[in-house]
């Protein structure tokens, strides 16, 4: 393996071992921090290759993935959290860190499976099936959370991955298209934190079946 | 066997033996230099060992021979680990080819498996309760390690801690492979919880948190000596697996002499105080894990050993 390939290898698996730690934790802040130390990273990675490659695109959008994904949104869910302090951990979420941590595991090598059967030899490149099994990843936290917030991180990570993959794979891809997933992010993350500050002050008639059934 | 290999060989086990309770010295004092006290002197747990040595053995009531003779059988067999693997040399000593990474696991695992045999017959309800907790855990740790193996024995191809030592200290893209380094950290949470170090166990908390030291607490006299020092070679073999084979396998000198074997002593030694500033580090910022939580930290190490073999089938041989 030569150095850049190398590099590119440390930086996935630092990468997935971020998505290994935001499906374990149960507390909301040191989720955000995992989150943007994980677009933090791909932003490392993005601007790994744009020097490598010489790409003022990929600079551009490695500065773009830093100031937006690493500190922006960070800083707007830190805010959410602050302004409601019951969201700082998911509820009964104590005791699933074991379960979590080796779900994620199994995802990831199901993912992998997966890949290897359908796309590897679409995508041959070393560290390939990182991007999906990122994606894999972010799909398993959205499907087992309740917190909004910690939902709103499980979209971030696939977004993520699809930025990835957009990186790994289609080198001098066009840069409005990685632009419009920025948009994208952005525009989730507020709708997310508008939907959840309304569904607090109005109140949601499913949380009162939810409570109904709940015994 | 020519005679310069059988004094290495016998230069190695006595480093074992000798420096073992050293490092458990250097240890306590460097944690209590943390701690802003002076601590004992690092030749005490010598001192400790000349104590017990001269005491009186004295045996519970309804105790069988397998509560005198499990703490020796453990002794010996440290002392055949020592000579197996690879701690004051590069290159394989003449017992080394007898046993792998695999071999060594089980002869650790027999030293363990006696110790708790005779914690268990000594009747006690506490020695009962610290067997079993070092069961529950083991059950998880167990897992972890064999895991490490495979992982190990797909960097090098083979399941020789020697040859593994040799890759890693020629190769920098074989050192710097995401497979090596997530192996070396599910290594060193299990390092930490083998060996007793904080966030899994504190020797200073004796009832809550105990897990090795629950088994001693029947064993008095030359017994309670010889299981101590049990743990003290316990820590020396593991910490030297894990600086020669995993973390920092550089260094030693490769010539088969006496003179290079013992200037590895003290190479190695070295290494180990590096490695004794790293655990103090962690011992002063952690907190102790509450009992049933140490399942998550071993999750944690199995997770990591499971991602290191799968890093190797997602990103190819280093």
């Amino acid at each position: 393996m030569d150095l850049s390939a190398e590099v590119l290898a440390l930086i996935g698996v630092g990468v997935l071992l971020t998505s290994l730690f935001l499906q374990s934790e149960s507390f909301v802040d040191p989720l955000i921090d995992g989150i943007a130390l994980q677009s933090l990273l791909l932003g490392v990675l993005l601007g790994w290759l744009a020097w490598t490659e010489h790409s003022v695109d990929l600079a551009f959008l490695a500065g773009l993935t830093v100031v937006v994904r690493a500190i922006v949104i960070p800083y707007v869910l830190r805010r959410q959290i602050r302004a409601f302090r019951w969201r700082i951990r998911e509820v009964h979420a104590a005791n699933r860190v074991t379960g979590h941590a080796l779900a994620a595991v199994a995802a990831a090598i199901v993912a992998w499976f997966v890949f290897q059967q359908t796309l590897a030899t679409v995508f041959p490149q070393t560290g390939g099936a990182l991007p999906f099994i990122l994606l894999v990843q972010g799909l398993l936290m959205l499907a087992t959370r309740s917190n909004t917030l910690v939902q709103v991180m499980g979209y971030l990570e696939e977004e993520n991955a699809i930025v990835y993959a957009g990186a790994l794979f289609a080198s001098g891809f066009p840069l409005f298209v990685e632009v419009v997933v920025f948009l994208d992010v952005l525009g989730v993350v507020l709708v997310g934190v508008i939907l959840s500050i309304q569904r607090d002050v109005t109140g949601s008639p499913e949380e009162v079946v939810l409570e109904e059934l709940s015994g | 066997m020519e005679p310069t290999q059988q004094v290495v060989n016998v230069l190695q086990a006595a480093t074992v033996l000798l420096l073992s309770p050293l490092l458990a010295g250097v240890l306590a004092r460097a944690k209590a230099w943390t701690e802003s006290r002076t601590g004992p002197s690092v030749f005490q747990p010598y001192f400790d060992l000349a104590k017990y040595l001269r005491k009186e053995t004295l045996l519970p009531d309804g105790a069988s021979r397998v509560f005198i003779v499990a703490p020796l059988v453990a002794f010996g067999t440290y002392l055949l680990i020592s000579i197996v693997v690879p701690i004051i040399t590069p290159y394989p000593i003449p017992y080394a080819s007898s046993v792998d990474f695999l071999g060594g696991g089980l002869l650790f695992g027999l030293a363990g498996a006696v110790t708790l045999l005779a914690a268990l017959d000594s009747g006690s309800n506490y020695t009962a309760l610290g067997a079993s907790r070092t069961v529950s855990f083991a059950a998880f740790g167990e897992p972890t390690l064999i895991v490490v193996f495979f992982a190990v024995a797909l960097i090098t191809g083979t399941n020789n801690p020697y040859v593994t030592n040799n890759l890693l200290s020629s190769s920098t893209s074989a050192y710097l492979a995401p497979t090596h380094l997530l192996v070396t950290a599910a290594f060193f949470l299990l390092l930490l919880a083998e060996i007793g170090r904080l966030p899994v166990e504190s020797a200073g908390l004796m009832e809550f948190g105990m897990l090795e030291d629950g088994r001693q607490f029947e064993h008095s006299g030359r017994l309670l000596g010889i299981l101590r020092w049990n743990g003290w070679m316990k820590q020396f073999l593991l910490c030297s697996v894990f600086l020669n084979v995993f973390a920092a396998p550089w260094g030693m000198i490769a010539q088969p002499t006496v003179l290079g074997a013992l200037v590895n002593v003290g190479v190695l030694f070295g290494k180990q105080l590096v490695l004794v500033a790293g655990l103090v580090a962690i011992e002063a910022t952690v907190a102790k894990v509450r009992l049933f939580k140490i399942r998550d930290y071993l999750a944690l190490a199995f997770s990591l050993a499971i991602l290191s073999v799968f890093a190797f089938a997602v990103l190819g041989a280093p």
